[in-house]
């Protein structure tokens, strides 16, 4: 029986099954993997980066802003100042004062635009 | 993992030409578990042989369920290849495989074609060496049996 079985074995082996096609080699999909990885994490960091820098850049101009807007008198005691009745009587009685109170309020009210850091010149460069 | 499709490729296409009888869609089958592995699809398993064999079977399978080129088996389908040429002998084979119950023809194709020891087929099989040797000699059996015309010849 023994015997038979290596005859019969000897006799299998004369086949062969045929050998398949090979492999693609765009499969090694598990070394192209990391690779991609690699490549998303670097164009996130990239863009994360880009974008913190652009933010805390407009912050800065934030806050000038506010301190400048904070440094500017307040000009709700010149309004009340400069009543329409005050400045009526103003007109009829004195015309030359009332040029020269308009000119005074009118320093502290507009915004200085002369100064190389005024708030019309930051908000002319945004 | 080239080195196992070099070494148990043409055996595990013979194993899968057993089930889809295609020639061409065994080899396809065998591609794809190959390519799942290849693609992460799948963890790298422990035991790869055993699991290309599974992976191989299933996959065949459900080709044949799906009616995947479910070709007739014919010459120009056939996976073997006689050493001195006997064509219909080959045909003969790969359908004597194909008629034997899964666990002899797993069996006969892992010792004969795969190269391995009956140790190492009753591992992978997951049964005991005395059970494995029982399937093979069964399936050795059958296969002279039925391929007897052709050894007159």
């Amino acid at each position: 029986m023994a015997s038979q079985d290596e005859e019969f074995e000897k006799y299998l082996s004369e086949f062969e099954p045929q050998r398949p096609r090979a492999l693609p080699k765009a499969v090694g999909l598990r070394t192209v993997w990391p690779q991609r990885l690699a490549a998303a994490a670097a164009i996130t960091i990239a863009l994360g980066t880009s974008l913190w820098m652009l933010r805390s850049e407009n912050l800065e101009d934030k806050n000038r802003i506010a301190a400048e807007a904070k440094a500017m008198p307040d000009s709700t005691t010149t309004r009340q100042r400069a009543s329409l009745v005050a400045l009526t009587q103003m007109a009829l009685h004195d015309p030359v004062e009332l040029d020269a109170e308009l000119a005074e309020a009118s320093r502290s009210m507009l915004p200085d635009f002369r100064r190389s850091d005024s708030t019309l010149r930051v908000l002319a460069k945004e | 993992m080239r080195r196992l499709y070099d070494q148990h490729g043409p055996a595990l296409v013979a194993y899968a030409s057993t089930f889809v009888t295609d020639g061409a869609a065994a080899e396809d089958v065998v591609h794809q578990v190959f390519l799942r592995l290849l693609s992460e699809e799948v963890a790298m398993p422990d035991v790869p042989v055993a699991y290309v064999y599974r992976a191989v079977r299933n996959a065949a399978l459900n080709a044949r369920r799906s009616g995947w080129r479910n070709a007739p088996l014919d010459p120009e389908n056939c996976v073997f290849e006689h050493r001195g040429g006997d064509r219909e002998a080959a045909l003969g084979l790969q359908k004597a495989l194909s008629d034997l119950p899964e666990e002899q023809r797993e069996a006969v194709v892992m010792r004969m074609w795969s190269g391995l020891t009956l140790e190492e087929v009753a591992a992978l099989s997951g049964v005991s060496l005395n059970t494995a040797a029982s399937r093979y000699r069964y399936a050795l059996e059958k296969l002279r049996e039925k391929l007897q015309p052709y050894r007159r010849r």
